[in-house]
């Protein structure tokens, strides 16, 4: 009923006098606030929560909002023109609230007054003057005092003005030195505003402000634009046109044109929150810092570069937040992790949440790192580059290369097993291609390999007395290996076998390869023996299991004349231990490993497609003298082509001249083959005689592998893990050397296969004299694969028994990656 | 205050379609007509109760302007849910959809239950976006498909917990590790001490694993 009445009355009133318009609405508000300071009394204590003013400066937003909506094309409203005209000054007004703070809360509502009008309107028109001057005084206010209890305010308006930049790049010039007025000018409020709100003590410089740490150009307003703007800028309403350089003059000056003292203040305003205790703060300056990166312009790229510290900053903290890191962090905390960036706050409040010694220092570390990530794969490539160049100058080169290289010292292989737990980490969970490249280099280094220091203190890490240290290394080598650039593989390990040093053929050494295999004592001690009568079975059943996994796999043995070779190649992985002291004696999981490397073939081969290795294609060239092998079944047919070779060595010299082999034209298709060994012996292997240098990596792995039995479980696993990895690289040479059982070398050269027989023999002589040893490796194996965590934690192993079991199943899985590179050969060939 | 699972969710959508309203109606249960634009990433939480398990959902709100999109991508990876939201009354919001379901499931884990929200159905006369054409795309794409209303609070309970519920069967399937934060779900405190012991035994064992089967 009262309402109805009201609306009578309204109606009324209005038919006496019409509505006001919203200028006049707007109009009414702006006396209001000038009518309250008016009669402002400092004594007062009144908060300004409590008083009408956040209401009349609500309203006035709203009827700025309300008349957007309604306006056309662009034009701007009454309401917003008389605050950008300046006939109603509400934003020197905010500016002088926010550095007045009277009544108390004013800075804060000012601030966030501020803000939403730049969020709230689609075109607040911040190139004009009467909108820019403002917003840099309350810049000033933005300077991160230690918890300043306005921070979240301050850096949500700096958010806020990064989003403006992102939508008009041109904008990018009132926040940089050039464009700034001079230090007085800025700081003092004007002064019709001033009288109304005083401020109570004369303005403090703000300490911690990039604005007042340079020296101002007399004349600042100097007519030029660090960024080319290209803003429309709707000169109807921004009269002022002084303010932004003219789009001429900007485009004439293709070199940027900022001096050594020229600073991007917005950013440099964003970097000084970076520190805040509060990770809310933290967040937006980071969000606002990645806003403004992403922009594809290059002035404004090169300005981030050259005008801040931006990445400096970065990294640096991230160097601190590593050093930060608790020296007793346990290595095994540190793999579990899964950190994003923004996400850090919320763990800490639970309390209740699985913490460990240096969760907090982790989480923080980890969560920057991501950032750092996301930054570098979102931002303009030159600061990309920059960023990633003071990644590894001032984190890497720095934090990491001192721990890492100081396992000698005292307590300092604690600290280096800790460095490569966590540099294995952050590799493993970098995404960005330019951080992967700049952390692979700094690797492997340039140059000659057993010249980069770092690598050889990673190589001899591996290979200390402390166990830690050699698991957490391999495992970082690991990382290295699967995040692998071509360079890094290279250097790693294709530097020295890819010149084929290793092989050469060797008639003696021949025979004693097919001894191996065929081996006469052996033979005649199974005759004797009843276990040797289960060996011969256990053959059988290999062979008929291989028959049955090639059929299976779609490799028909009658029409694959190689079929022998693949399968003396599988047989000489799976037969190098015996069954007397195989644990799983009837190989049930082949196909597993089949399927686990097929998988993995095919990843590798992804990865791979971009490098320049030697591929099948573009190898039909006459000169090439790599051709035909370039497949990775390689082994089988050098194997193939050895048999009529061996025979030409027999009749000849070995060093068989071309010319002799030319006379060999005639011959069948397997003797094409020796040809071209032939050729390549002389080509490659000059000197036969040489001992190959497999160089620091692979002596490091064959040397690991040689003593398995004095190593833990874990430490074996990850160490022929490294091995299967590099096994299943589609690299030629690479296959050759560690899946070619049957590979000529001389009798020095290491190779992997030699390396599986010495262990395989120690294990089988040392093994049969443990006491009931059959039920011992039976045991173990159920215990191994239980996967029990409390089986690790018992002191109770036996390590020799543990390793013989990981080079039974190395075997096979080595067996079925040269499997599957063989019949992923065949299918390419069909 | 406890609970038995966290998940993390996403809302993503065209800038303008509700997206901050929706999660301000489910966190406060009030609606703001005007909103400031969202530039960088606004969380909210609450908790609910499915199968009598206390749940905490963790909301993160993101910016729909194209300009903000480098940052917005960042935030996808290790949600378990994500509110894909258009404007009925807006069909240029409802054809973006496909580019934003492209940037979220390339950004995001595979798993991630998606709900698409038809948001403002309480502006029927303004309807551009028939309620056929949303389920149409949400079955074509394997999405779960409500029709919302910030404004009047219809529907926008049972979109965040319909989300959930998706999740927490998943969840009961196997289909989602637990034990992987990346998944977005985190077991609750309660559970941290056993759980964080099997976690790091399983995981050394599933090297174990790596180098037996």
């Amino acid at each position: 009923m009262l309402s109805r009445f009201s609306d009578v009355l309204q109606t009324a009133a209005d038919v006496l006098a019409p509505p006001a318009s919203r200028l006049e609405d707007f109009q009414y508000h702006w006396k209001m606030i000038i009518h309250f300071y008016q009669n402002y009394d400092d004594c007062n204590k009144i908060h300004i929560e409590d008083t009408r003013i956040p209401h009349h400066f609500h309203q006035m937003l709203q009827l700025i909002v309300d008349e957007e909506k309604e306006q056309q094309g662009g034009t701007v409203g009454p309401c917003l023109e008389a605050v950008v005209q300046r006939s109603i000054c509400w934003l020197d007004a905010l500016t002088a609230l926010a550095a007045a703070d009277r009544p108390p809360g004013a800075r804060s509502l000012a601030l966030t007054t501020g803000t939403a009008l730049l969020r709230r309107t689609r075109q607040p028109f911040v190139n004009s003057a009467h909108v820019f001057r403002p917003l840099q005084r309350m810049l000033i206010q933005c300077n991160e005092n230690p918890a300043s209890p306005t921070e979240r305010e301050e850096v949500e308006l700096l958010l806020t003005l990064c989003g403006l930049v992102r939508k008009e790049p041109g904008l990018a010039n009132i926040f940089t030195t050039p464009f700034v007025e001079d230090k007085s000018s800025l700081l003092s409020i004007p002064e019709d505003i001033q009288k109304l709100i005083p401020l109570k003590s004369k303005v403090q410089m703000p300490k911690k402000n990039p604005l007042f740490e340079v020296e101002m150009m007399p004349n600042p307003m100097r007519n030029i634009s660090i960024v080319r703007t290209n803003s429309k800028d709707d000169s109807a309403v921004t009269k002022s046109s002084s303010s932004i350089a003219d789009d001429n003059a900007s485009c004439k000056s293709q070199k940027t044109v900022y001096e050594d003292n020229d600073k991007f203040l917005l950013i440099d305003l964003l970097l000084s929150y970076l520190n805040s205790a509060d990770n809310q703060v933290v967040l937006r300056a980071c969000e606002g810092i990645m806003i403004v990166s992403s922009l594809p312009e290059d002035d404004i790229a090169n300005l981030v570069t050259s005008c801040s510290p931006v990445c400096e900053t970065i990294i640096d903290k991230l160097a601190e937040k590593y050093k930060s890191i608790p020296p007793h962090t346990d290595p095994n905390d540190v793999d579990h992790l899964n950190i994003t960036w923004a996400y850090v706050a919320q763990d800490f409040g639970d309390k209740g949440y699985n913490k460990f010694n240096g969760y907090r220092e982790l989480t923080s570390f980890f969560s920057w790192l991501d950032y750092c990530d996301t930054l570098m794969k979102e931002c303009h490539p030159c600061i990309a580059a920059h960023l990633s160049r003071t990644f590894r100058a001032q984190f890497l080169e720095s934090a990491g290369e001192l721990a890492l290289g100081g396992a000698g010292s005292a307590g300092g292989a604690r600290s280096a097993t800790l460095a490569a737990a966590l540099l294995a980490k952050c590799l493993r969970v970098v995404d960005s291609q330019e951080l992967i490249n700049e952390f692979s280099n700094w690797l492997v280094g340039e140059g000659e390999m057993s010249e980069w220091p770092l690598l050889l203190s990673l190589i001899n890490n591996c290979l200390t007395e402390d166990h830690d240290l050699t698991l957490e290394t391999l495992r970082f080598f690991e990382t290295i290996i699967e995040k692998g650039t071509e360079h890094s593989i290279n250097r790693l390990v294709l530097s020295r076998v890819c010149s084929r040093g290793y092989y050469a053929p060797q008639p003696l050494l021949e025979e004693d390869e097919r001894d191996r295999l065929n081996d006469l004592s052996l033979a005649r001690e199974r005759e004797r023996n009843r276990e040797a009568m289960k060996q011969l079975q256990h053959e059988d059943h290999i062979n008929e299991q291989i028959n049955d996994i090639l059929q299976h796999e779609g490799v028909d043995t009658k029409e694959q004349p190689d079929m022998e070779n693949i399968h003396r190649v599988i047989n000489s992985f799976l037969l190098l231990l015996p069954r007397a002291v195989l644990s799983d004696p009837v190989g049930a999981d082949y196909e597993h490993y089949i399927h686990d490397a097929q998988r993995h073939y095919q990843l590798w081969l992804e990865i791979t497609s971009t490098f320049s290795w030697p591929t099948e294609q573009g190898d039909n060239t006459a000169s090439s003298t790599h051709s035909y092998d370039s497949r990775p079944e390689a082994d089988i047919h050098l194997d193939e082509a050895f048999r009529p070779l061996h025979r030409t060595i027999d009749k000849d010299t070995w060093t068989t001249d071309n010319e002799h082999t030319k006379d060999n034209d005639t011959r069948d298709k397997t003797e094409c083959f020796s040809q071209k060994l032939i050729i390549r012996s002389r080509d490659v292997t000059s000197s036969v005689a040489e001992d190959f240098d497999e160089g620091p990596f692979f002596r490091m792995l064959f040397k690991l592998l040689s003593e398995m039995h004095l190593r833990p479980y874990q430490v074996n696993l990850h160490l022929t893990s490294i091995i299967s990895k590099l096994a299943l690289m589609p690299h030629l040479y690479l296959h050759e050397y560690l899946l070619n059982p049957m590979l000529p070398t001389t009798k020095k050269t290491q190779t992997l296969f030699k390396t599986l027989q010495d262990l395989a023999k120690k294990l089988t002589m040392e093994i049969p004299r443990i006491k009931n040893y059959k039920k011992v490796i039976e045991n173990t194996r159920l215990q191994l694969m239980s996967e029990d965590p409390s089986y690790d934690e018992s002191g109770d192993h036996n390590q020799l028994v543990e390793s013989l079991i990981v080079l039974e199943e190395f075997c096979k899985e080595l067996a079925a990656i040269a499997f599957v590179k063989y019949q992923h050969g065949m299918h390419m060939h069909r | 205050m406890a609970y038995a699972y966290l998940f993390k969710y996403i809302i993503i959508g065209d800038t303008g379609v509700g997206k901050s309203c929706l999660l301000l109606q489910f966190t406060d249960k009030r609606f703001q007509p005007v909103h400031d634009l969202t530039i960088g990433v606004e969380f909210g939480a609450r908790m609910i109760t499915i199968d009598g398990k206390q749940i905490k959902l963790q909301i993160w709100d993101t910016a729909g302007q194209e300009a903000f999109r480098s940052i917005t991508r960042s935030y996808y990876r290790g949600a378990a849910g994500a509110l894909l939201v258009y404007d009925i009354t807006r069909r240029d919001t409802f054809n973006h959809l496909t580019t934003w379901l492209e940037d979220a499931r390339q950004h995001s884990n595979s798993n991630m239950v998606i709900m698409l929200i038809g948001n403002k159905s309480d502006l029927e006369s303004r309807r551009e976006v028939k309620k056929e054409e949303g389920e149409a795309f949400a079955r074509e794409h394997g999405l779960v498909f409500m029709e919302t209303s910030a404004k009047t609070a219809a529907n926008v309970e049972e979109a965040f917990i319909n989300t959930a519920k998706e999740i927490y069967e998943k969840i009961q399937e196997g289909v989602f590790d637990i034990n992987n934060e990346a998944n977005g779900i985190k077991i609750g405190p309660q559970h941290s001490t056993g759980g964080g012991a099997s976690g790091a035994g399983g995981a050394g064992a599933g090297a174990a694993g790596g180098g037996c089967c």
